[in-house]
């Protein structure tokens, strides 16, 4: 029974998951880079300072300089994003499911370090969840999303280590299974209609909070019309 | 006639009128929204923020206040709740299957005061890993709020003036003005011997000088230093006496205000057939300035802030400075609007270094400095001073006692009132905050200057 929801999940469900979340994701970037052209067109001041912006999505992109702040919890957050980016792609078991669905195949990492990045991964995950309870500041914040995404992202790591180690697993191999798939598709989901869309959006956003200034020419004349202000006394 | 109580700040009745003020304040987003470039920022700080509170780290009146309030994340999700909630269809179909936030008139009470509780330093801005700049969202938010008439009093009325009255801020006539540079010219010449004129309404020259109005009130010295800086280097300048007010608190509630006093500066630079804006000594006004060709194009008069103009006639050999230099221990305070975005660090420490002996740096400096805690035109908001000084100022204070110096050199108006008052308000007694041209004027070599001024130079002008 679990066997066959299992298929139903890895199978047809996991590529509406994919779908949606490519398809989701590109829809993001293409709409965030075709309005952010737009607010370039409508600027009325068009030079950008496209040196320091870059420089300054670079170094976002994997921010080593950026951990002063706040360090235990910015370690932890580079080494997550670094195990959670490295074993999905580089598995060798899934490796060797994409070669036989679409026949693509890239370099795999070996069995020794994709263990130690999995359990980085399942490790600091904990640990994010962990540091943002336990400060003050990130306690007030948070939302359920932000505890409940570090955890869901737990999951397939957690369970995808059990089943590729039956023996140190302590519950149902079908089991393990069937919620590693399902929690991949979950978040795989929750993907472009969740913070997570950071993934493909992080690249622009220091230009779009530098276009935010490049104000259009009219527009504040256009809202004193549209508000019947424009001609009050002040 | 002015209501108190309901905000930290005084504001007038309109304020608080009627009872559509939510439908009123959705109005001017929608306006604001349709007819702007905020949208996308919005939408994707509303997408993106991860909740992870390195903003609250950074933010210097959070690291005092400890309070969640000011945590700059969850002031903008203020804003870009009501963002979502009316402007997205996501928000908008969530609303109308499962009811939920609704936009109400003690929202807006809570937004007004927590927005003039940020400075929009954007010191924030700089450690958010998804570059969410959360001064952009006060900048927008104090904007909407000023179109359903929530407007700090002390700004209103004085653009009020400055738009429908005098000309200026300060309501200084231009008989007040003439007076005073007259009176500048006199202390130039009793304590230099030396001739120098504050030229009035020349036309062709190639600086219009717009300092902040109030620096014919109150910095004497900063004048002075301005005057004999273009005079010693030879300088082509004028004020106008139909505009010489660089202040634009638009920059800090309203992005039509802001327009209509930048405007005015470019009308009086194309007036006298000028060739730039000279902005003087103040952070705002400069930044404010430097959107002139976002709203006039870009044939608009180039913007020079004085300091880049002396640091240019510095390094051209042109500023001749005697020998002694200023003994005392000097630091500086770097203005967050010209600051922040790294566009005057350098020269104004060019400067310092040729004229003192004992300079030290403030940690932090540069982009990264601390706001002196009355940005954003909090400091012209009297009643507030407590927690300017307090809450706000309270880092600025640890850093320029831990600097040891006697002398602040702050280039902006409003920075000098502010600091001023932080001296004042946290015992540091013996600090004196002063302008970088107050050092320059006491070290510039009047005699090795060429005492001829070019012929045809709007030097010639003068006081009537």
């Amino acid at each position: 029974m679990l066997e066959a929801w299992t298929d139903v999940l890895r199978g047809p469900v996991f590529r509406a998951a994919l779908t949606f979340a490519v398809l989701g994701l590109v829809r993001h970037a293409v709409i965030t880079l075709w309005e952010m052209r737009r607010m370039l067109a409508r600027a009325g001041d068009k030079r950008v300072p496209y040196r320091q912006v870059l420089a300054a999505t670079a170094r976002w992109l994997v921010p080593l300089g950026s951990v002063r702040q706040r360090l235990p919890y910015s370690l932890t957050t580079l080494t997550f994003h670094a195990a959670i980016i490295v074993v999905p792609i580089f598995l060798a078991g899934h490796v060797a499911l994409v070669r036989a669905g679409v026949g693509w195949s890239w370099p795999a990492i070996g069995p020794g370090l994709a263990d130690a990045l999995t359990i980085v991964a399942v490790v600091t995950a904990l640990l994010l969840l962990l540091q943002r309870a336990g400060a003050r500041d990130t306690r007030t914040l948070s939302r359920f999303q932000d505890y409940a995404l570090p955890a869901l992202i737990a999951l397939p790591f957690a369970s995808g280590f059990l089943v590729a180690h039956p023996a140190w697993n302590p519950f149902a191999f079908d089991l393990m299974l069937f919620v590693h798939v399902a929690a991949a598709d979950v978040v795989l989901v929750l993907m472009p209609v969740t913070k997570l869309s950071h993934m493909v959006l992080l690249p622009t956003t220091q230009m779009v909070s530098e276009l935010g200034w490049h104000f259009p020419p009219d527009g504040r004349r256009l809202v004193g019309v549209a508000l019947a202000r424009g001609e009050r006394p002040i | 006639m002015t209501t108190k109580g309901r905000y930290s700040f005084f504001v007038e009745p309109a304020a608080i009128a009627g009872s559509d003020r939510p439908r009123r304040f959705l109005e001017a987003f929608a306006a604001v929204l349709a007819h702007g470039n905020y949208a996308l920022p919005l939408d994707v700080y509303a997408r993106l923020s991860a909740k992870c509170s390195r903003c609250a780290a950074a933010c210097q009146l959070y690291q005092t206040t400890g309070d969640p309030r000011d945590i700059p994340c969850r002031r903008s999700d203020l804003l870009l709740r009501v963002y979502r909630r009316y402007f997205t269809t996501a928000g908008v179909t969530r609303a109308r299957l499962f009811g939920g936030f609704e936009l109400t008139d003690e929202y807006l009470d809570r937004m007004a005061e927590e927005y003039y509780r940020c400075t929009a330093c954007r010191r924030c801005k700089a450690t958010c890993p998804m570059g969410i700049d959360h001064g952009l969202v006060t900048h927008l938010a104090r904007w909407l709020l000023a179109e359903i008439d929530v407007i700090p009093k002390a700004l209103l009325v004085a653009v009020r003036e400055q738009l429908e009255g005098v000309g200026n801020t300060s309501a200084i006539p231009v008989p007040g003005l003439k007076d005073t540079c007259e009176f500048l010219e006199e202390e130039l010449r009793d304590l230099f011997s030396v001739e120098v004129r504050f030229p009035f309404d020349v036309e062709g020259a190639e600086y219009v000088f717009f300092p902040a109005v109030s620096d014919y009130l109150l910095e004497a010295d900063t004048l002075m230093g301005n005057a004999a800086v273009m005079h010693v280097t030879g300088g082509s300048w004028t004020i106008g006496t139909g505009n010489y007010d660089g202040i634009n608190y638009g920059l800090f509630y309203s992005d039509r205000m802001m327009e209509r006093i930048a405007r005015k500066v470019v009308d009086e630079v194309h007036r006298l057939k000028g060739r730039k804006v000279l902005v003087g000594e103040c952070g705002h006004a400069t930044r404010s300035a430097w959107f002139i060709p976002a709203f006039c194009g870009p044939d608009a008069p180039p913007v020079v802030n004085c300091m880049e103009y002396a640091h240019q006639m510095l390094e051209a050999g042109r500023l001749p400075l005697r020998r002694e230099l200023f003994e005392e221990r000097v630091t500086y305070h770097d203005p967050c609007n010209i600051a922040r975005t790294g566009r005057i660090t350098e020269q104004p420490r060019e400067i310092l270094r040729a004229i003192c002996r004992d300079f030290v740096e403030m940690t932090p400096n540069r982009a990264e400095n601390y706001c002196c805690g009355g940005g954003g035109g909090t400091v012209s908001i009297d009643e507030i001073r407590a927690f300017r000084t307090g809450p706000l100022g309270k880092r600025k204070a640890d850093q320029i006692r831990e600097t040891g110096a006697k002398f602040v050199v702050s280039p902006c108006a409003n920075c000098k009132k502010q600091l001023r008052e932080v001296c004042a308000d946290n015992g540091l007694d013996d600090v004196t905050v002063v302008g970088l041209h107050d050092l320059i004027l006491k070290v510039i070599d009047f005699s090795a200057a060429g005492a001829t001024v070019p012929a045809g130079s709007a030097c010639a002008g003068s006081v009537d």
